[in-house]
């Protein structure tokens, strides 16, 4: 498997993180000898393994619409102005 | 002392609890500066804790399991009101503001909590360099490393600082620095104990695990830690047995695997061990029996792609608008974002990028989905040997404790530490090391027994034997 440095700096934006060119240099090289030790893995015959999905539905809680107009009402009053279809919440940063 | 040591001095009236504390942190002012295993000693709280132990025991009231024994907390263990930092300058500041279920279930056991270990920065790393605190060094050779990512922890064991330590291990960070350090380290089977109040490296492989001076103080450990908690769903519901009581006199009727190949290559001195104990279970009773686990070999590779991908998700909520440092000057949110990630480490960002790059549209298939499926190959290659034997042996790490700074220029043979340990990881099973000799240069050898889940006893009461021949 290729690793290129524009590799590593695509890698590094979709982290959020800033990687400077020697980083994406120092990367490049050490990603490059562990990708050729998981080529190793195409080898495998995985033809017979089929993954399952965990129920996500079992661990996390669903959404449960509002249906109640008096605590919807609470909601946008809470948030008054508005700007095309949103609402305008306090600056966080 | 040993925690039997401990509890028999405490319970026949010979040593106060809090005699025991001061001895310890009177010990950990002596070494730990050499050592740098232990980043804060919470003094005043264990004598607190350990004086409340001598006046339930004045009251006549009964003690805990565990009572009065001090114990070291790894830095990813949550104990409310103490700082919890991962050794990473992205949670400096980070106080818990809950406590983690192992450490509830060790005060309720009437423990000790009386320090925070060092380790590497988000449990990322097989040397204990990485952390922000600095090195440990290795108490037997204090040129070398300790092993990680619980280095700390397996340092204040083995120099006598502390009994009992808590670690976490994700590819063998518990027990490759027992290894490292001549102690016993367990990784119970996944789900054996609850990880409410630890902070995540890779959910599916992360495990509390522990390091003690033997094996029924590790035994005795695991006793009060294990077992099903309503905040963690992927603990197991299961009854925990009594582990001190199921040694058995002697190996007769045991199946010791012996994976086929394990041994090629290895180091002589740490292989002739190895042999060496598979003589030692013999002459107590153990039938030896060669097996097969075709796909083990790809367990390291897998794992440093699963757990990559994996860490990138976890590590994604250090953004400075959630969770860790802020920076709260810059001009915009992705300016936010990459200013507020800078001080993760080397070692943390480079498996971040693993992770986002295994999971690209592009790698998800070839990487990620590919290292899933072939996991599940290694746990398929388990399931068929555990039905042919009771435990398996193997060496904890193809080598001994190395120099600190050996090995950062070639980063792969650092995750090649990994290489036995990992596939418990993997495979979800449960695997101990214990010391088993010296090589040449007087530095311990481990070797590892691995069982099937939720079978903890059969790998205690192996290694307990291999303990006892010694």
């Amino acid at each position: 498997m290729e690793i290129t440095k524009k590799d590593v700096a695509l890698a590094g934006k979709l982290s959020k993180m800033r990687v400077s060119d020697a980083e994406v240099s120092l990367y490049e090289e050490q990603l490059k000898a562990l990708f050729q030790w998981v080529d190793e893995l195409a080898g495998v015959d995985t033809e017979d393994v089929h993954l399952t999905n965990v129920n996500l539905s079992a661990h996390i809680r669903p959404d449960i619409p509002c249906t109640d107009p008096a605590l919807a009402q609470t909601l946008r009053d809470a948030f008054p102005e508005q700007e095309e279809s949103c609402a305008k919440v306090k600056k966080v940063l | 002392m040993t925690i039997d040591q401990i509890i028999t001095a405490i319970s026949s009236g010979e040593k106060t609890a809090e005699q025991i504390t001061r001895e310890c942190l009177q010990k950990i002012a002596e070494v730990n500066p050499s050592l740098n295993a232990l980043v804060e000693v919470f003094e005043q709280d264990a004598l607190a804790q350990a004086k409340a132990v001598d006046a339930k025991k004045a009251r006549g009231e009964k003690l805990g399991p565990l009572a009065g024994v001090p114990v070291a907390i790894k830095d990813n263990i949550l104990y409310k009101g103490h700082k919890a930092t991962c050794c990473s300058k992205m949670l400096e500041n980070y106080t818990a503001s809950y406590t983690s279920t192992v450490v509830e279930k060790l005060i309720a056991a009437d423990a000790v909590i009386i320090a925070r270990a060092n380790m590497d920065e988000f449990a990322m790393g097989s040397s204990n360099q990485t952390s922000v605190y600095g090195p440990v060094k290795n108490p037997v050779d204090t040129t070398r490393v300790p092993g990680g990512s619980s280095g700390g922890s397996a340092a204040a064991v083995a120099a006598g600082m502390v009994p009992l330590a808590l670690g976490t291990d994700t590819g063998g960070s518990v027990r490759q620095p027992a290894g490292f350090c001549g102690i016993v380290g367990i990784k119970p089977g996944y789900g054996r104990i609850s990880r409410y109040g630890v902070i995540a490296f890779a959910s599916s492989a992360d495990q509390v695990g522990i390091l003690a001076g033997n094996v029924k103080d590790a035994a005795l450990a695991l006793e009060v830690l294990a077992g099903k908690d309503v905040h963690d769903s992927t603990s197991l519901e299961a009854p925990v047995p009594q582990y001190t009581q199921q040694f058995t006199s002697d190996l007769k009727g045991i199946k010791v695997g012996l994976p086929k190949g394990f041994l090629d290559g290895l180091n002589e001195e740490i292989k002739t061990q190895v042999e060496k104990a598979a003589t030692n279970l013999k002459t107590r009773g153990a039938e030896l029996v060669e097996v097969d686990v075709p796909h083990a070999k790809y367990a390291a590779p897998c794992y440093y792609i699963i757990t990559s991908a994996e860490a990138s998700s976890n590590l994604a909520r250090y953004d400075g608008i959630r969770y860790g440092y802020s920076d709260r000057g810059a001009a915009d949110l992705n300016t936010s974002y990459e200013s507020s990630r800078a001080p993760f480490g080397v070692e943390v960002k480079k498996r971040i990028i693993i992770g986002s790059y295994a999971l690209t549209a592009e790698r998800y298939e070839a990487c990620f989905l590919k290292a899933m499926k072939v996991r599940e190959k290694i746990r398929e290659d388990f399931k068929k040997v555990f039905e042919q034997v009771d435990v398996l042996l193997t060496p904890t790490s193809p080598t001994t404790a190395f120099k600190l700074g050996q090995q950062d220029k070639n980063p792969l043979s650092l995750y090649l530490a990994d290489l036995y340990t990992c596939q418990g990881n993997i495979g979800g099973l449960a695997g101990i090391s214990v010391p088993f000799g010296k090589d040449k240069q007087g530095l311990p050898i481990g070797v590892q027994f691995y069982g099937p889940i939720l079978k903890e006893e059969k790998i205690l009461n192996a290694a307990h034997h291999l303990e006892q021949s010694i």
